[in-house]
C-alpha cells in the first residue's frame, strides 16, 4: 500500500528490468513462457493535480511556504491558549490568502487538464483483430500496431513496420522535437516492409526487445525477432526505424508502426522536464528576511518570557494585592504556564511578520504582469501578437538577469534563408525581386547595368537564346557569359542533397509548369537551409530543380527538362568543408560540381577568376552573409573510370575506410575551375544586433545555444554582433577523448590569461561540451566566465538545459534567462530562471511552456531594461517597506511590555491590530508597487548600463535590509518614547483640551496612549512611503492622502459608537478625546517630523556624495541637462554661459519633440494594423 | 482608434495612459533647493513653536507632595490587611509662596501601581457598568462573586482596587482660621463616560437597584453609598470611580481628584499662604513598594507643566537648521567642483 502511494506521488520509479519485450499486436506466446510486463498507457499528463488530490496536495504545497506555515502555527496557538489577541486576527487573513492562491492554481491546472485531454483524445487508427479500429490516442497500448497517414503526428514512439513504399521507407520531420526542418528517412526491417495491408499485418508474429525508455532522441537499440515459417529471424533495430512521438510524417501516404514507448515514457515526454515551480531571487531573499524576522520574533518572545519570570520571582510583582490570580492560574502547572506565556508573547508579536506581505506581493505580481501584455512597444504588428505572461511570479526576475541563453534559428534570425548575392566569374550580382542585377561596372559591358537576369527573363519569354536583344556586346562574349551563368546555376541546382516533396513532383507532367514557373509552390526540404535557399534561388532565376528519382536529377532550364544522371555524391563533412556531385549530363558529358567554404574550394582551383572571387567572398562575409564557392570540372570518361574505381574501393574498404575515402575525395576534388560564389543571408530579426549590444552593456552575458552546425552558428553569431570581428575566438570542438578535451581547455585558459586585453569568444560543440562537463567542469566554467560571448553549437535539447543548469549552480548562482522558439528549446526554457518563448514559426510549444512569450527577440530589451527594472525596484521596495512598517508597528508593543510587567497587555486595540496591515497602510504601497517609475522609461531603455545598478539583487542586499530594519526600529523608538515622555510622564499635559473644549480636563488611559502611538505611526509610515515615491499620479495622491484621511475618519467613526457586537468598549471616544487636545497635535507633528527628517538627511547626503548611476540619470533626465557631447562641442570659455541659457530652451524643445514623436509612433501603430 | 481595433479584432493593446504606464504624473525629486528650503522652513517652525511652548509652560505652577513617608504610621498600619477598618488620618501642612492663578486642579499620583496589567485591564464588566446586567460578571475573575456566590457590583480587579484615600485641602488664613478650600468633585471625567458608558441600573432608589449584589471585597461601603449627598455622583456614576476605571498607561500616573471651586477667596485661584492636606489614609502602597503623592497644578492652553514638548521642538528645530547648513555647504562645494570640471 505504502509503495503504491509513493509510486503515485512519484517518489519511487516502478521496478524495471533493463529491457522490455514487446509482443507485436499483443500476440503473446501460447506456451505461457513469458512474464507479462506492465507498461503505462499513452496518456500525456502535464497537469499537477487531480480532483481527488487537489485539496491536500495544494494545501501541502502552500504550507511549504515559510510564511503560510508560520501563520498556520500562530493560528493554532491562538486557538489553543488564552492569548491577548483573538484567533480571528490571524485566521481570517490566512484563510483569505490560501483560498485566493488555491483558486488561482486550480484554474491554471484546469487549463492544463483541458489541453491534456485534447491531446489524449485525438483520434488514431489501431490495427486490432484484423481490422482498423478508430480509437483515442490515450488508448494506445504498448504493442499496438498504429496506422499513421500523411502529415499526421505520431502519437507514441513507434517502430516502423511498413510504409506504402516497397522498400519500407518513410520521411519524417522532427521540427517540433529538435528544431531540424529537413526530412529524415526512416526504414523498416525488410521482413515487415512487405506487410502493407492490415490483413497481412495480422499474420505477423514478432517480438521486439529493446531498452527501457531514455531521453536521448538519437539513441535506440533493440532487435526484432520475427517468426516466419517456424523460423526465427533476428533483425537489429536502430534509431533509423524508430519514429518519435511529436514528429510528423511527410511525403508518405501511410505507415504502420508498433508502439513501444507510450505516454510519459516517450522520448518527447522524457525530454520535457517536469515543471517545477520557479521562484524568483526576490522571493528567496524574502524568505531569508522572513527567517531573520522569525528569529527576531522568537528572541523577543524569549526575552519577554524570561523577564516576566524574573519579575515574578519577587512576590509583590507576581501577585500584587490589586491583581490577584484566578483559581485557574493558581492551579496550572509551572511548565505549562511557562510555555503558554511564551506562546502568548509569540502571538502578541507575530505581526512583525506580515501576512499581508504575501497577499500584496501576489496581487502586485498578478496585476503588475498585465502591463507587459498591454505594452504597445511589445506588440508585433505583422504577426498581430502581443506579449504574453504565463507566470506572474517572475516579473522582478526580469530585472536580475545575468546570463541570457538564446536559441539561434527563429530567435535571433527570422528562420528564413534568403539568397542575396553571387559572384559569377568575377562579376558580382545582386538578386533584386527575383532578378539578378550586376553590381558596379562590369568589365564586359560599356553601360554597366547589363543584367543577366534581363537576358534570362527575355529568354524565358522567347524561349530562344539568340534572339535576345539585351546583349549588346559581341556575340562570342554573350554566349560565353550565358554559358558561364548557366553552368553556375546548374552547379547550384545539382550540387546539393535537397529533397523535394513528392506531391508537387507528381504534377510535373501535367503542364501548368510549362508556361508559368511557380517555384514557390515547390516544397524543398534540406538538412541545410543554405542549400534550400540556393536551390530556391536557382529556381527563381530559371533553373529549377524538380526532383531526384533514384539515379537521376531532373532540372528544368528555362522550361526545358534536362535529366542528369547522378553518379556519385561526395558527402559534406566538416573537415573538408565541401561537397561535390558527379553527374552525367544528357549530352553524355560527365561533370563534377563542388560546393564549399571558400577556404576549401579556392586552393583546389586552377581556373576561373580566383582572385576577384576571393575579394568578393570577403566582401560578402563582411556584410554578414554566408558564403559558398562553386567550382566544377569536366571529366573525361577515362578520368571518371578511375574515380569510380577508387571510390568503390574506398567505400568498401573494411579498414580505415574514412581515411581512404578522404584520400580519394582529395584526389577527386582538385584542379577545379572556379565558377563563382554565392552569398546567402539568414535574415536576422530586426534590431538583434542592438539588442545584444544593449544586453552586453547591461552586464549580461549572452550565450547562443544552437543545434546548428559550427560554421553556420559562427557566421550568424558574427552577423548578429554576438561575436565581434575584433574578438579572439577560441574553439573547443570535435574533442573525441577526455584527455584531449582537458588539454584543449587548459590551453584555452592559458590563451585567455596571456591576452586579457581583448575580448574572447568561445565556440563549443555538443560532444566536446559533454566531455568538458563530465570531468572538467571547473576548468570549463573558468574559461566560460572569462569569455564575453559563448556559442554552443550542435546541442541536443537536454544538453541546452544541462548547460543552463551548470551555470545556475555555479558558485555565483547567477540568474539565467533562456529565449527560444522551438519545441527543442522547451527544456532549456523550463530550466532557466526565466524562460522566454518567441512566438515564431515553429509552433507554440515554446511559447506555451515559457514564462513570458514575446513575438520578437528585440522586445527583450524593453522587457528587461524597462519592465524588469521597474518590477524589481517596485517589489524590492515593497518587501523592504513591509518589513519596515511592521517593525514600526510591533516594536512599541514590545517596548510596552517593559512598562506593564510583561503581562502581555496589548498597546493597540485589537481592531487596529487587525486593520493596520489590511486597511491603513496597504493601498499606498500596493499602488506604489504597481505604478512607480523611478526613472523615465525612455531613459532606462536608452541606457542599458542602468541595469547594472540593480544587478545581484542589490536593492535587497543585507545592507539595505539592515538599513530598513534599523530605520524601522528607530522610528518605533521615537513613536514610543516620544509619546511616553510627552504624555506618559505628564498626564496633565493632555489633561487639557482648552483649544477645543475650554475647562474640560480629563484623564487619558492606556488606550489613549496606544492610539497616540498608532496615529503617529500611521502618518509616519504613510508619509515615508510618499517620500519613496518618485512618480506621483493622481492615484498615488488619492491613496496616500486617502489612507491618512481614512484612518482619521475610521477612527472617529469606530470610536464614536458603542458597537454592540464588539465585546470591548475600550476605544469609545478615545480618538476624539485625543484629537481635542492641542498638545496631542503638537506631539504628533513633532514625532512625524523627527522621524522623517533623519531619513531625508541620510538620503540627501548619500545622493550628493555617492550617487549611483540611476540617481544621476534621475537628476539629468529631470533637468534635461546638456548632454556631454554638447558641452564638449562648445568653446570652453563659453560653455558655462551657454549652459544656463540653453538649459531652458532645450527643455521646451525636447519635450515638444518628444511628445510629437510619441503621438506619431502610437498613431502609426494603430493605423498600421488594419 | 478604438473603433479600428474593434473592427479588425486584433490583439492590439489599448493605447490608454494607464495601460501604457503613461499616466500624467509629477516626478518627485529631492532637488537641492527644495530640500534646503524645506529644511529651513521646518527648522524655523520647530524653533518658533518650541520657544512658545517653553514660555507658556514656564507660567505653570505646580506643587507635589509625596505623603507615603510623611504618613509613615498610617502606611505601616495599611501593610496588614487585617487593620482595614481602623481609620488613620494624616495632616500635611505646606506653604504656597505664589498665588496659583486661574483654575487649579488637585490630583493624586501613584508610583509603581500597575494599572496596565493584562488581566487587570480585562477584569471588568461593561454590561454591568452600563447598568443593563448586574449579574454579568464574566471577565471579572477573581473578583466576580463573593464567598456566598452573589455577584459583586462593581465586579473585577479594577473596581476592587479603587483609590480610596480622602484628600481635603484646607487654607490657613491665619493661625486660628482654618477653612476648607471649596472643591468640585464633578466634571472631572469624560462626558461620554459619565453619560454613556456608566449608567446606574434603573430602580426607585439606588440601594434597591443593587439588591442581590455584594460590594467588592476591598471596599468599605457599597457602591450606592459612594456619595449620598449627590445622586448624580452616586453608584456607578461616581466621578472618582469613573476616573479610576480609566486605566492608566504606565505604572506612574496621576489622576484628577478635584478641581477648585472658584468662589470667595478663591476667585482668582489659590492665594499664597499656608495650607494643609488632611488625608484619610486608606490605600495601601507600601506592600508593592509604591508611593502616593498629592499634586496641585494649574494649566495653560498648551497643557501641563512639562517643558519636554517645548524642549523637543527647540532641539528638533536646531538640529534641522544644522543639517540644512551642512547640506548647503556640501551642495555648494560639489557645485564648485562641477563647474571647475566643466571649465577645465
Amino acid at each position: 500500500m505504502w509503495r503504491w502511494v509513493r509510486q503515485q506521488l512519484g517518489f519511487d520509479p516502478p521496478h524495471q528490468s533493463d529491457t522490455r519485450t514487446i509482443y507485436i499486436a499483443n500476440r503473446f506466446p501460447q506456451n505461457g513462457l513469458y512474464t507479462p510486463q506492465k507498461f503505462i498507457d499513452n496518456r500525456i499528463i502535464s497537469s499537477k493535480y487531480t480532483v481527488w488530490n487537489f485539496v491536500p496536495k495544494n494545501l501541502f504545497e502552500q504550507f511549504r511556504r515559510v510564511a503560510n506555515f508560520y501563520f498556520l502555527i500562530i493560528f493554532l496557538v491562538q486557538l489553543m491558549i488564552d492569548t491577548p489577541t483573538s484567533p480571528i486576527t490571524s485566521g481570517l487573513p490566512l484563510f483569505f490568502v490560501i483560498t485566493v492562491t488555491a483558486i488561482k492554481q486550480g484554474y491554471e491546472d484546469w487549463l492544463r487538464h483541458n489541453s491534456d485531454n485534447e491531446v489524449n483524445g485525438a483520434p488514431v487508427y489501431v490495427v486490432r483483430s484484423g481490422g482498423l479500429v478508430k480509437t483515442r490516442s490515450k488508448n494506445i497500448r504498448v504493442g499496438d500496431i498504429v496506422r499513421i497517414a500523411k502529415d499526421e503526428i505520431f502519437p507514441a514512439d513507434l517502430v516502423l513496420l511498413s510504409s506504402d513504399r516497397l522498400d519500407g521507407s518513410c520521411h519524417v520531420t522532427t521540427a517540433s522535437l529538435d528544431g531540424e526542418t529537413n526530412l529524415k528517412t526512416h526504414v523498416a526491417v525488410p521482413e515487415t516492409a512487405v506487410l502493407q495491408t492490415v490483413a497481412s499485418l495480422d499474420t505477423l508474429v514478432a517480438v521486439i526487445e529493446c531498452q527501457q525508455p531514455e531521453a536521448d532522441l538519437y539513441r535506440f537499440m533493440g532487435r526484432m525477432i520475427i517468426t516466419q515459417q517456424m523460423e526465427e529471424i533476428v533483425r537489429p533495430l536502430g534509431p533509423e526505424s524508430l519514429l518519435l512521438r511529436g514528429a510528423r510524417l511527410k511525403n508518405t501516404k501511410e505507415i504502420f508502426g508498433v508502439a513501444i514507448y507510450t505516454g510519459m515514457e516517450t522520448k518527447m515526454a522524457l525530454n520535457y522536464k517536469s515543471k517545477s515551480q520557479k521562484r524568483s531571487a526576490v522571493e528567496k531573499s524574502m524568505n531569508t528576511f522572513l527567517i531573520i524576522y522569525l528569529i527576531i520574533l522568537i528572541s523577543e518572545a524569549i526575552i519577554s518570557t524570561i523577564l516576566k519570570y524574573t519579575w515574578q520571582a519577587e512576590e509583590k510583582w507576581d501577585e500584587p494585592w490589586y491583581n490577584q490570580k484566578t483559581e485557574h492560574q493558581r492551579n496550572s502547572s509551572k511548565i505549562l504556564r511557562f510555555i503558554s506565556d511564551f506562546l502568548a508573547f509569540l502571538v502578541l508579536y507575530n505581526f512583525i511578520i506580515p501576512i499581508s506581505l504575501y497577499v500584496t506581493v501576489e496581487m502586485q505580481k498578478f496585476l503588475g504582469s498585465f502591463f507587459i501584455g498591454w505594452d504597445l512597444d511589445l506588440y508585433h504588428e505583422e504577426s498581430d501578437q502581443k506579449a504574453q505572461v504565463n507566470t506572474s511570479d517572475l516579473n522582478e526576475e526580469l530585472g536580475q538577469v545575468e546570463y541570457v541563453f538564446t536559441d539561434k534559428t527563429g530567435t535571433l534570425t527570422e528562420n528564413e534563408m534568403q539568397f542575396r548575392e553571387c559572384s559569377i566569374n568575377g562579376i558580382k550580382y545582386q538578386e533584386i525581386n527575383g532578378r539578378l542585377v550586376s553590381e558596379g561596372p562590369t568589365p564586359d559591358s560599356s553601360d554597366g547595368n547589363l543584367s543577366y537576369l534581363n537576358s534570362l527573363s527575355h529568354l524565358n519569354n522567347l524561349s530562344h537564346l539568340t534572339t535576345s536583344s539585351s546583349f549588346r556586346t559581341s556575340p562570342e562574349n554573350e554566349t560565353e557569359l550565358i554559358k558561364e551563368h548557366d553552368l553556375f546555376f546548374k552547379a547550384v541546382s545539382l550540387c546539393h542533397t535537397v529533397q523535394i516533396s513528392n506531391v508537387q513532383t507528381d504534377g510535373i507532367g501535367d503542364g501548368p509548369w510549362q508556361s508559368n514557373l511557380a517555384p514557390s509552390q515547390l516544397e524543398y526540404y534540406a538538412s541545410s537551409p543554405d542549400e534550400k535557399a540556393l536551390v530556391e534561388a536557382a529556381a527563381r532565376i530559371g533553373i529549377v530543380f524538380i526532383g531526384n528519382s533514384e539515379e537521376t536529377m531532373e532540372v528544368k532550364t528555362l522550361g526545358k527538362l534536362e535529366r542528369y544522371k547522378l553518379l556519385h555524391i561526395l558527402e559534406f563533412d566538416s573537415d573538408r568543408r565541401r561537397m561535390s556531385v558527379i553527374v552525367q549530363a544528357p549530352s553524355g558529358e560527365k561533370f563534377l560540381f563542388a560546393k564549399g567554404a571558400e577556404s576549401s574550394i579556392l586552393p583546389n582551383c586552377v581556373g576561373g577568376e580566383i582572385e576577384k572571387t576571393r575579394i568578393h567572398v570577403d566582401e560578402f562575409a563582411l556584410k554578414g552573409l554566408r558564403t559558398l564557392c562553386m567550382a566544377y570540372k569536366q571529366l573525361t570518361s577515362k578520368e571518371y573510370e578511375e574515380i569510380d574505381r577508387r571510390l568503390f574501393e574506398a567505400r568498401t574498404a573494411l579498414q580505415q575506410r574514412e581515411e581512404k575515402l578522404a584520400d580519394v575525395f582529395q584526389f577527386i576534388e582538385k584542379n577545379l575551375i572556379l565558377l563563382g560564389a554565392t552569398a546567402v543571408e539568414d535574415r536576422l530579426q530586426d534590431r538583434v544586433r542592438e539588442t545584444i549590444e544593449g544586453l552586453r552593456m547591461a552586464g549580461i552575458k549572452v550565450w547562443v545555444l544552437t543545434g546548428d552546425k559550427h560554421e553556420t552558428a559562427v557566421s550568424v553569431s558574427l552577423s548578429c554582433g554576438h561575436f565581434h570581428r575584433t574578438m579572439n575566438i577560441l574553439e573547443l570542438i570535435n574533442q573525441k577523448s577526455d584527455s584531449q578535451c582537458a588539454e584543449q581547455l587548459r590551453q584555452l585558459a592559458r590563451r585567455i590569461k596571456e591576452d586579457h586585453v581583448i575580448q574572447h569568444g568561445l565556440v563549443v560543440d555538443g560532444t566536446s561540451l559533454s566531455l568538458a562537463l563530465r570531468e572538467h567542469e571547473k576548468l570549463f566554467m573558468e574559461v566560460c566566465r572569462n569569455c564575453s560571448a559563448v556559442l554552443c553549437c550542435r546541442m541536443a535539447p537536454l544538453q541546452k538545459a544541462k548547460v543552463i543548469r551548470l551555470i545556475k549552480i555555479s558558485p555565483e548562482k547567477p540568474i539565467t534567462l533562456a529565449v527560444g522558439d522551438g519545441a527543442n528549446d522547451v527544456s532549456m526554457i523550463q530550466e532557466a530562471h526565466v524562460g522566454i518563448g518567441i512566438m515564431g514559426k515553429e509552433g507554440r510549444q515554446a511559447a506555451r511552456n515559457s514564462d513570458y512569450a514575446i513575438a520578437r527577440f528585440k522586445f527583450l530589451s524593453k522587457l528587461l531594461f524597462v519592465h524588469g527594472h521597474f518590477y524589481y525596484i517596485r517589489i524590492a521596495t515593497l518587501v523592504q517597506y513591509f518589513f519596515y512598517k511592521n517593525v514600526c508597528f510591533i516594536t512599541p508593543q514590545f517596548l510596552y511590555q517593559f512598562y506593564c510587567l510583561f503581562s502581555q497587555q496589548t498597546l493597540y486595540d485589537s481592531v487596529y491590530l487587525t486593520l493596520y496591515n489590511i486597511c491603513f497602510t496597504s493601498l499606498p504601497i500596493l499602488i506604489y508597487s504597481l505604478l512607480e517609475q523611478h526613472i523615465d522609461p525612455h531613459v532606462l531603455q536608452s541606457k542599458p548600463t542602468l541595469y547594472r545598478d540593480i544587478s545581484k539583487n542589490r536593492q535587497l542586499s543585507i545592507k539595505t535590509f539592515l538599513y530598513w530594519t534599523i530605520l524601522g526600529f528607530s522610528h518605533a523608538f521615537i513613536f514610543f518614547f516620544g509619546s511616553y515622555f510627552l504624555i506618559g510622564k505628564d498626564i496633565s499635559l493632555l489633561g487639557n483640551g482648552q483649544l477645543l473644549k475650554p475647562n474640560h480636563q480629563m484623564m487619558f488611559g492606556n488606550w489613549t496612549f496606544g492610539t497616540l502611538v498608532f496615529t503617529v505611526m500611521v502618518i509616519t509610515v504613510t508619509v515615508k512611503m510618499a517620500l519613496e515615491t518618485h512618480f506621483w499620479t493622481w492615484i498615488n495622491h488619492l491613496v496616500t492622502w486617502g489612507s491618512i484621511i481614512f484612518y482619521f475618519v475610521f477612527s472617529l467613526f469606530y470610536g464614536g459608537i458603542l458597537w454592540p457586537f464588539l465585546g470591548s468598549q475600550n476605544m469609545y471616544f478615545v480618538f476624539i478625546q485625543l484629537l481635542s487636545s492641542g498638545s496631542a497635535w503638537f506631539a504628533i507633528i513633532l514625532m512625524v517630523v523627527t522621524c522623517l527628517l533623519l531619513d531625508i538627511v541620510k538620503k540627501v547626503f548619500e545622493r550628493q556624495l555617492h550617487p549611483t548611476n540611476t540617481e544621476k540619470a534621475q537628476m539629468y533626465s529631470n533637468t534635461v541637462a546638456l548632454s556631454d557631447e554638447f558641452i564638449a562641442l562648445q568653446p570652453l570659455s563659453r560653455a558655462r554661459n551657454q549652459l544656463s541659457k540653453l538649459r531652458w530652451k532645450k527643455i521646451r524643445v525636447q519635450s515638444a519633440q518628444h511628445m510629437n514623436l510619441l503621438k506619431a509612433s502610437t498613431e502609426g501603430r494603430t493605423v498600421g494594423t488594419c | 482608434m478604438k473603433k479600428a481595433s474593434q473592427i479588425c479584432q486584433s490583439k492590439l493593446p489599448d493605447n490608454t495612459a494607464l495601460k501604457q504606464q503613461q499616466l500624467p504624473a509629477y516626478r518627485l525629486q529631492l532637488s537641492a533647493t527644495g530640500v534646503l528650503s524645506g529644511f529651513f522652513a521646518t527648522g524655523a517652525f520647530c524653533l518658533g513653536v518650541g520657544i512658545i511652548l517653553i514660555l507658556s509652560a514656564k507660567s505653570i505652577k505646580e506643587i507635589e507632595i509625596k505623603y507615603t513617608k510623611i504618613c509613615a504610621n498610617c502606611a505601616e498600619l495599611r501593610e496588614d490587611a487585617i487593620n482595614f477598618d481602623k481609620e488613620c488620618t494624616c495632616s500635611i501642612p505646606f506653604y504656597l509662596s505664589e498665588t496659583m492663578q486661574g483654575n487649579v486642579y488637585l490630583y493624586y499620583k501613584l508610583y509603581g501601581f500597575y494599572q496596565n496589567l493584562y488581566r487587570y485591564i480585562l477584569s471588568r464588566s461593561n454590561s454591568q457598568l452600563v447598568g443593563t446586567d448586574l449579574k454579568d460578571v464574566g471577565n471579572c475573575a477573581p473578583f466576580s462573586k463573593s464567598h456566598n456566590g452573589t455577584p459583586i457590583a462593581p465586579c473585577g480587579a479594577i473596581a476592587n482596587s479603587i483609590f480610596n484615600d480622602t484628600i481635603i485641602l484646607s487654607y490657613n488664613l491665619n493661625s486660628s482660621i482654618h477653612m476648607e478650600v471649596p472643591m468640585l468633585r464633578s466634571g472631572i471625567t469624560w462626558w461620554t463616560d459619565k453619560y454613556v458608558k456608566f449608567r446606574n441600573p434603573t430602580a426607585i432608589n439606588l440601594s434597591s437597584a443593587f439588591t442581590g449584589t455584594a460590594k467588592p471585597p476591598f471596599w468599605s461601603k457599597s457602591v450606592y453609598e459612594l456619595d449620598l449627598e449627590d445622586t448624580e455622583n452616586n453608584g456607578f456614576l461616581n466621578d472618582d470611580f469613573i476616573v479610576w476605571m480609566r486605566t492608566a498607561a504606565f505604572p506612574t500616573f496621576k489622576k484628577l481628584y478635584r478641581r477648585l471651586n472658584r468662589v470667595q477667596y478663591f476667585i482668582e485661584g489659590l492665594p499664597a499662604g499656608n495650607y494643609s492636606f488632611n488625608i484619610t489614609y486608606n490605600f495601601p502602597v507600601t506592600r508593592f513598594k509604591g508611593e502616593k503623592s498629592v499634586v496641585l497644578s494649574t494649566l495653560t492652553w498648551s497643557g501641563g507643566s512639562s517643558l519636554f514638548l517645548g524642549l523637543a521642538y527647540t532641539v528638533t528645530g536646531a538640529v534641522t537648521w544644522l543639517a540644512a547648513f551642512s547640506m548647503m555647504a556640501i551642495h555648494l562645494m560639489l557645485k564648485e567642483k562641477r563647474t571647475l570640471f566643466i571649465e577645465r
